[in-house]
């Protein structure tokens, strides 16, 4: 099922690749990806959408959620 | 600075004049170090990291520094000292080779949940990506096996880093963490000081368990007819041995233990039904899901532990304490979750449970132990007059009072260990759980007894994992450790033996091992020795070993092809445990 997660996080250089890198650990495809800095604050949001499995999309969501950095965590299914 | 004159140095690191002053980027290091009161550092110098060791030269008194033979042997006593103190393990290597060499350790850290701080020299800012002498992309190559990591490249960063790196790998559910800091930062001087508050946004709350949660989960364990508790490595990183013990002791509930649960209740207490998993005792395997209700506390549900995932728990409903929201869920769907420190999480349920008890329930272990034990009674008259690594264990247990600390390798010995050793105080059983790191017992053996100087510690390896670290006899040497090393000795790499036997039709590809003269090998470290080959000498050399002041190592010739029963084949139900 395709799975949108939005993310807000610290502004830090390697928050975008340890979130690459759960998701590449289970083989899970970025099909799209949008990241950007608010302006003045240090916070970033990142967005991505992808096709995970229903079974393991709320342990990978929460193992995201471990970063440090990142701030807030929420997902959606996408209906196509 | 002027370091070369290094009496004026010393009389200057704490006056007022010192704490004003720039003062390079290593020794602002030093600082940050003290300020979070660590004492012991497991490291080894290189090319990035000499002015941090050219600082540690002037701050000597101030930490003792162990000086291992390789950076693996740095992780894997760090985290041999975290394991005994609660206490992160730190660790100082250098660049590129120094760091990827430390990757095995910190991995294992990070499955086993033990804080640790790694910090690993760097090349100079300006040579970053340049594929400089002894670069490697350390905070690209951590990342996947660290709780946190960063790259410094300014000294002004550094106490910051220190402070968080420090908060972040103790707090919550424990994990390594890497700070990365070129030389030139090293040598960069700027005025040093420690922060007081920093930024580290959703660690500081780790309860979100509310009293609903704890009512229900209450109302959950009083209905009961046959609750199993189910005791992890959460117990003893919380340090709730003693809630455990008040919370069965209430609730007449039996408990059973993961590999890394293991000492957090004694041994012989009435309501413990033994080891949970693949080489765990029988009735607790057998009976887990005959359980209609599990208490998992502070553990993970390995894949070891819960077997064919599919037939696992049918019919129970399962309260999961865990302090790692990811862990709810993820192996095993848990009824009710509560997510905190295991320690709160008990303290808050033990008002609400009912004094109860369920004799019937735990009959069914007895029951099942007795198969067990007459298993093991038919085992012990087979092997009379030979030697096996249960009974090696089971005599060292008993010439030890259950009191020492057993540090095991992987393998069979590992699993001869957990089972036959008999644990009755916490933080007494030390191995690599979740990576399985053959060599991880003698270098993490060193950071326990430094650790613990008072305890009597023992390293429990075979004949292969102790040649992956057996460099590690010269720190021993070095440091003039006090360290028990038991080799048990088949001459095999026993565990993929016994499963090349069960499931591989025996054939043995490569998995014999012809080795050196161990006890020459020890003696040329300066470590004095035993060869025992027939049982009648066991009993004596054992009781040498145990008292012999001194490092010792004692080579024990077990037989050859002995397997480690119970066992739960993979991909089978734990409740199709085997006794042979």
């Amino acid at each position: 099922m395709k799975y949108t997660v939005d993310i807000v996080t610290e502004n830090k250089p390697g928050v975008l690749y340890r979130i690459a890198g759960l998701l590449t650990k289970r083989k899970i495809n970025i099909e799209r990806i949008n990241a950007y800095a608010v302006k003045g604050n240090g916070i970033s949001n990142i967005y991505f959408t992808a096709d995970i499995d229903d079974k393991i999309v709320y342990t990978v969501v929460k193992q995201i959620n471990k970063i440090i950095e990142v701030i807030e965590i929420k997902y959606h299914k996408v209906n196509y | 600075m002027v370091y070369g004159n290094k009496n004026w140095l010393i009389k200057n690191i704490y006056s007022e004049r010192s704490r004003t002053m720039k003062i390079t980027g290593a020794e602002i290091l030093m600082r940050s170090l003290l300020q979070e009161k660590v004492e012991v550092i497991f490291g080894y110098p290189g090319g990035a990291n000499m002015p941090i060791y050219d600082a540690l030269y002037f701050y000597g008194k101030k930490f003792h520094h162990i000086l291992v033979r390789h950076e693996q042997g740095a992780a894997h006593a760090a985290e041999g000292y975290a394991r005994v103190t609660g206490k992160p393990g730190v660790c100082l290597v250098t660049s590129g080779p120094g760091a990827t060499n430390l990757v095995t350790g910190i991995a294992d850290a990070m499955m086993d949940s033990v804080p640790m701080v790694c910090i690993t020299g760097q090349v100079a800012a300006e040579f970053l990506g340049s594929d400089a002498f002894q670069e490697a992309d350390v905070v690209g190559i951590t990342t996947p096996i660290t709780k946190w990591n960063c790259q410094l490249t300014h000294a002004d960063e550094i106490p910051e880093a220190v402070a968080k790196a420090f908060y972040i790998t103790n707090h919550g559910r424990p994990g390594p963490v890497v700070i990365d800091i070129t030389k030139n930062a090293q040598f960069e001087k700027v005025e040093f000081k420690y922060p007081k508050n920093f930024y580290v946004k959703k660690l500081k709350t780790v309860n979100k368990y509310n009293s609903g949660d704890i009512k229900k989960a209450a109302e959950i364990i009083n209905h009961a007819k046959k609750p199993l508790m189910l005791v992890g490595h959460g117990v003893l990183i919380s340090k709730a041995e003693k809630e455990v013990l008040q919370v069965i002791e209430k609730t007449g509930m039996a408990v059973a233990s993961t590999l890394h649960g293991l000492s957090s209740v004694p041994f012989d207490h009435p309501l413990y039904v033994g080891m949970l998993g693949m080489h765990g005792n029988y009735s607790p395997n057998k009976l887990t899901n005959s359980a209609d209700v599990i208490f998992a506390v502070g553990m993970r549900f390995d894949d070891r532990v819960t077997g064919k995932l599919s037939k696992y728990v049918p019919i129970a409903k399962v309260i999961h304490i865990d302090v790692d929201e990811s862990e709810h869920h993820k192996n095993v769907r848990a009824h009710l979750p509560l997510l905190g420190n295991v320690k709160d999480v008990l303290i808050s349920l033990l008002p609400h449970l009912k004094k109860n008890n369920h004799k019937d329930w735990l009959g069914e272990f007895k029951k099942l132990d007795k198969k067990e034990l007459m298993w093991e009674k038919k085992r012990q008259e087979k092997n009379k007059n030979k030697i096996t690594m249960d009974i090696v264990l089971s005599l060292l247990s008993k010439k030890t009072k259950n009191e020492a600390v057993i540090v095991a390798d992987v393998g069979q010995n590992q699993m001869f260990s957990a089972r036959y050793y008999k644990y009755k105080k916490p933080d007494s059983y030390i191995t690599s759980g979740g990576l399985g790191t053959m060599g991880f017992a003698v270098p993490a053996a060193i950071g326990a007894k430094i650790g613990a100087p008072k305890r009597l510690v023992f390293a429990v390896v075979g004949d292969g994992g102790i040649q992956m670290t057996i460099q590690e006899l010269g720190t021993i040497m070095q440091e003039r450790l006090p360290i028990k090393i038991l080799l048990l000795n088949n001459e095999f790499l026993g565990m993929v033996r016994q499963w090349q036997q069960l499931f591989f039709e025996k054939r043995y590809s490569f998995t014999h091992m012809e080795n050196p003269d161990f006890i020459k090998l020890a003696s040329s470290y300066g470590i004095k020795g035993e060869k025992i080959e027939i049982r009648k000498k066991l009993d004596s050399a054992l009781d040498k070993f145990i008292n012999f002041k001194g490092p010792y190592l004692l080579e024990v010739k077990v037989e050859k092809e002995d397997n480690i029963f119970p066992m739960v084949a993979t991909g089978t139900s734990i409740d199709e445990v085997r006794l042979e």
